[in-house]
């Protein structure tokens, strides 16, 4: 039992824009009133619900490549070591499964979506997931390039489709569909790529990104996902894409989804040399379109690691770069790409990427639809997310910052004009009401009473760089104070969300027989056992409409 | 000049990267004496594993069979190490400045992304001279290590500027993927020498299988190699480069990357 | 105060030099032969910034041991009022006369100079990106590929203060008594360490006063008033004396003011000999060099 006092609360989904009142804790989840147990003195703090992020990548096979293409990476990295009630692990842009547990507790975040799982190596996911502590946890599902299900998009088997995609999310025990360069990571099993919305993915007669994108965004509607489908568009990363974006928004006819990481979609110009934001056509399109959340995938300067499903930009980048570059073929299902990279505030290009991330979440009126992310870690580590708020809240030290930036990129961007300040209601809603709500989990990102206990407290005042968040004062996880002066004081397992959909169990009759034919392993191994996933919480889904 | 004294000899590995002028230069006896090392996994101090005399300076002695010893000069940037005896792996990893001289033998990973300074091995080497760490870009960035005895697999993997001699025979993939520098393979090596080459120059005094990759180019006497030979031999290690002697075979390598390096292949006239 | 030595009128007045950059740069060959082939061709039409660019000469033969890749070697200075002249100078003079002469590789002589010009780095290109750089012992030159083989140049060379235009006068009665005169004077003064001599023979025949009198827009013209043959002229306020009838200037150009005096205390001395009636030198009233000799302290 917990009660917080004195606390200014924010507390969007229920309307509460800096109250100060009690916060009442009993068995895990917020009441409306508590007798006995520990008191928390929050004056002076603002209190937040605990962060959720919509879109990182902390576990499973394509991290885990990342974390073994550099090597010397983690020898320079943070160290976290063994006590007696923490386990090791290792910081940096990859961190080790217990590391990442305590650096988003540490940050006051407390449920995490792991952005992109594939089928064949979801079981891998869910081991790394599970040591992952403190976190609440949920995990989407590859399909846009999965080959049985793109047979039967192009053969208009929509029945048979939806069956297959309800049997693949639980086989693979997970929460959403994420798509991800619709047919493009199919394509590149030719060498090739599907950038244009409206032309036939290679191999396939008919099938068109367009196609699957609103084929994939029709299934998981009818099979009732809580979460949209979570859309990596085509054409990532190009300038001129703004254009791809706008015909992906089209191509989904009124259907729901998210559309991930907004910022390495919202570029115009026609090459490098010309490439400047096309944030403001982005968030225009995009506020046409109300069916629409998305996250921003704002990039920060400094070291990132891209790691991504997106083989063929992946290979394009390491092309461009020089740098290294990973890469993995899943059978049948995806594929991942891994680059090192830096952002350079002297680069053109990363400077007007810097500033697109900033100009979505500054233009885009209604911070409900909008969410804070860096697409950790192809944008910049989570840690860093306190960064872009100070850059969202205080328009001032943001235009210093543009000022800062060579010539020929503040001509191709708008940020030096934007006057807008986030207040922390509005912050709330971009890093755990807005998100929470798109994710359909309704116990998260609020403190209304029956909410999850999920808080963070944070001092009222900014530190010595002017940011608020970066060190919260206490982080209660599921009503257990885990984090107290920004030290983790207590250490608790969190759970993962898992959907069960409603398909017919025949269709593993079909499934059987292609699968055998076109994989390397056993059909009977390939599902993950439900004792593989710790403290799953399991949602049953209706009946397909 | 500070002189430690290996006391008895060490059951496991003792991680050691105090041991180096930097660390000791203005250390008082008994500073010197607490510094930290790692036996194994046990944390002790210096005093119990070596006597140590003196305080206060940058040169440094170490006497003893110190093969198991690792680390010893990690990113030393100044002053003199020298040891009288054997030195376990990583001698001299990253240090920028200064110089260690080794009177026995050395493991791994000798002057491992080094960028400046000078290291003499009167024994053998292990491998990975000059080397980059698994992952790293690049190995040594300058600097020059001279070996008279034999080394191992992969002498000056990814280096990318700064001096390599070695006197005995080394092992396979000497220049494994180098960037730049010069390797100069006084006895020769075996297999793969130059394999991935980008840039740089081995020079061997002796005839090598050769990779089919490196396409023999010129006979002749490049005027740079003068100036190898002065700075070599300044350091022990002679090497030819004048017309009478004889002249050196051009390979460009390695076509498989396609790589702009060379190796020399000295033919005596 | 009136000075003499060995009969000869030493005039109370000063040399007016210029402070100027100087870099050092030794050529290498196969043959003593060959360098100097280089050297020549190097420092050839460098006798005045005005209309040369540049100045430069011989400094000294190197021996074997004393060049840095131990072959036979001509040391060399070159002079220009400004570091980057001086760069674009010695790219075009290196990269046309010795990267072109067989045998030679070029060497920076001033190692230790903080400032540094680009020459190796500018000349490289002519090998068509096949180049390839190396770094030995902390100093990078360029491979170039030619026809020969190799091409050797440092990539950066030094560059220092430098005094340009210290200069004497010799007044004589005949000639060939000034001439000889001169001449012995440039055989004490070549040796002189960190000193060149940039005119033909080290020796002026023909010196300049600044602008012209008459020809609009000259930067420089005879000087009229050490011309024997116009002393007399209406107009010319002849600095000639009774009894000499031809003068010859010396000009050498120094790293320092003391190995310019030095070399300008043994070429005056030289130059007191039968035949020569005085010893002068030349300045702008001291309005233009901001380093001045004055001849009676170099005696003194």
């Amino acid at each position: 039992m917990l009660r917080i006092t004195g606390g200014t609360i924010y507390d969007p989904a229920n309307g509460v824009d800096g109250v100060v009142r009690d916060v009442c804790i009993a068995a895990g989840k917020v009441v409306a009133d508590v007798e006995g147990g520990r008191t928390i003195d929050a004056t002076g703090t603002i209190v937040l619900p605990g962060g959720v992020d919509v879109h990182t990548h902390v576990a499973g096979g394509a991290l885990n490549f990342a974390r073994g293409l550099m090597p010397e990476k983690q020898r320079v990295a943070r160290k976290f070591l063994r006590t007696a009630d923490r386990r090791g692990g290792l910081g940096g842009l990859t961190p080790t499964t217990f590391a990442t547990g305590y650096l988003y507790a540490g940050m006051g975040w407390t449920t995490v979506n792991e952005a992109a799982v594939p089928v064949l190596s979801a079981k891998h996911t869910h081991e790394e997931l599970r040591d992952t502590p403190i976190v609440d946890k949920s995990c989407l599902l590859l399909l846009a390039n999965n080959e049985i299900l793109l047979d039967l998009l192009e053969a208009g088997e929509v029945e048979r489709a939806r069956d297959v995609v309800g049997w693949l999310l639980w086989a693979a025990k997970v929460y959403g569909v994420k798509a991800v360069n619709p047919g493009g990571v199919a394509a590149w099993k030719w060498g090739k790529n599907a950038s244009v919305m409206h032309e036939p993915v290679e191999g396939y007669e008919k099938l068109t990104p367009a196609m699957i994108v609103s084929g994939l965004a029709r299934l998981v509607d009818e099979l009732g996902l809580p979460h949209p489908m979570h859309l990596h568009c085509n054409n990532l990363g190009n300038p001129g894409n703004v254009a791809t974006t706008i015909e992906t928004m089209q191509a989904l006819e009124g259907r729901r989804a998210h559309l991930a990481h907004l910022q390495f979609h919202a570029y115009g110009g026609e090459n490098w040399s010309t490439m400047r934001s096309g944030a403001a056509e982005i968030v225009e399109a995009f506020e046409r379109h109300p069916n629409l959340t998305a996250d921003a995938g704002a990039v920060l300067f400094g070291d990132a690691v891209t790691v991504t499903a997106d083989g063929p930009w992946q290979h394009m980048l390491h092309q461009l770069t020089g740098h290294k570059w990973g890469n993995l073929d899943v059978e049948n299902e995806t594929g991942c790409g891994i680059v090192p990279y830096v952002y350079r505030d002297r680069h053109v290009v990363n400077a007007v990427q810097w500033a697109v991330g900033l100009e979505l979440l500054l233009l885009t009126k209604d911070p409900w639809r909008m969410f804070l992310t860096t697409d950790h870690p192809n944008g910049g580590g989570f840690w860093r997310y306190p960064e872009i708020i100070q850059l969202l809240m205080d328009a001032e030290f943001r235009r210093a910052q543009v000022r800062r930036l060579p010539e020929a990129a503040q001509s191709r961007i708008v940020l030096g004009e934007i006057d807008r300040e986030y207040s922390v209601y509005e912050v709330a809603i971009i890093t755990a009401a807005g998100p929470a709500r798109a994710l359909g989990l309704t116990r998260k990102g609020h403190l209304g009473v029956g909410a999850d206990a999920d808080v963070a407290i944070y001092p009222s005042k900014p530190d010595a760089d002017g940011r608020l968040f970066t060190y919260p004062r206490y982080v209660v996880k599921g009503g257990e104070i885990v984090v107290e002066e920004g030290e983790i004081r207590q250490v608790v397992d969190g759970r993962e969300y898992v959907v069960r959909p409603a398909f017919d169990a025949a269709i593993e009759e079909y499934l059987r027989p292609v699968f055998q034919k076109l994989y390397t392993i056993s059909f009977d191994n390939y599902a993950v056992e439900p004792e593989r996933v710790r403290d799953a919480e399991i949602r049953d889904l209706p009946e397909p409409s | 000049m500070i002189r430690l004294v290996l006391r008895e000899p060490l059951p496991v590995p003792l991680e050691a990267e105090v041991l180096s002028p930097d660390v000791m230069a203005t250390l008082a006896h008994d500073a010197i004496r607490a510094l930290p090392v790692f036996l194994g996994k046990h944390r002790r101090r210096v005093d119990d594993c070596f006597r140590v005399e003196g305080e206060k300076s940058d040169e440094v002695t170490i006497e003893g069979d110190a093969s198991r010893v690792k680390w010893i000069g990690r990113g030393m940037s100044r002053g003199r190490l020298t040891i009288a005896g054997n030195a376990g792996m990583h001698l001299g990893a990253y240090m920028s400045g200064g110089a260690i001289e080794v009177s026995g033998d050395t493991g791994d990973w000798l002057g491992a992304e080094m960028s400046g300074g000078l290291i003499r091995v009167r024994g053998n080497a292990g491998g990975q001279v000059g080397a980059a760490y698994r992952g790293s870009p690049k190995g040594m960035t300058d600097g020059t290590i001279v070996i008279d005895g034999t080394a191992g697999l992969e002498v000056g993997m990814r280096m990318k500027r700064g001096t390599i001699a070695v006197g005995g025979q080394v092992r396979d993939f000497a220049g494994l993927q180098m960037l730049g520098g010069t390797i100069v393979l006084r006895a020769g090596a075996e297999l793969r020498t130059g394999a991935w080459m980008m840039r740089g120059t081995i020079v061997s005094l002796e005839p090598i299988p050769m990779l089919p990759t490196f396409a023999p180019a010129a006979e002749y006497n490049p005027t740079f190699m003068r100036l190898v030979a002065r700075h070599l031999s300044r350091l022990g290690h002679r090497v030819p480069a004048a017309e009478a002697e004889g002249a050196y075979l051009r390979y460009t390598g390695d076509a498989a990357v396609p790589g702009k390096g060379e190796i020399l292949v000295w033919r005596p006239r | 105060m009136s000075l003499t030595r060995r009969g000869v009128h030493i005039v109370d007045t000063f040399a007016e030099a210029f402070g100027m950059r100087a870099a050092r740069v030794v050529i290498t060959a196969a043959t003593p032969e060959w360098a100097r082939t280089a050297a020549l061709a190097t420092t050839g039409f460098a006798t005045s910034v005005i209309g040369c660019k540049v100045e430069a000469g011989i400094e000294a033969e190197l021996s074997p041991e004393q060049t840095p890749d131990g072959r036979p070697g001509i040391q060399t200075l070159f002079f220009a009022f400004d570091a980057e002249g001086l760069a674009t100078r010695l790219v075009e003079r290196v990269g046309q006369t010795v990267l072109t002469c067989a045998t030679t590789a070029c060497f920076d002589g001033l190692p230790d100079a903080s400032e540094r010009v680009v020459v190796g780095g500018q000349v490289r290109h002519f090998g068509d990106r096949y180049q390839a750089s190396k770094v030995v012992d902390g100093r990078r030159y360029w491979r170039i590929p030619v026809m020969e083989g190799e091409f050797l140049v440092e990539e950066s060379f030094g560059v220092q203060k430098g005094i340009g235009g210290g200069n004497f006068l010799i007044l004589g009665a005949t000639q060939a008594a000034a001439l000889e005169a001169a001449e012995a004077a440039v055989d004490v003064m070549r040796p002189v360490p960190g000193v060149v001599l940039p005119f033909p023979g080290g020796i002026v025949r023909s010196g300049s006063k600044v602008g012209a009198r008459r020809y609009k827009n000259m930067i420089a013209s005879t000087n009229d008033v050490y011309c024997p043959t116009l002393r007399g002229r209406p107009g010319v306020e002849s600095l000639v004396p009774e009894g000499a009838n031809c003068v010859y200037e010396v000009v050498v150009n120094g790293l320092d003011r003391a190995s310019i005096a030095t070399a300008l205390r043994a070429g005056i001395d030289a130059a007191c000999r039968p035949g020569v009636v005085e010893i002068s030198a030349g300045n702008y009233g001291g309005k233009l060099g901001k380093h001045h000799f004055r001849l009676h302290d170099l005696l003194a």
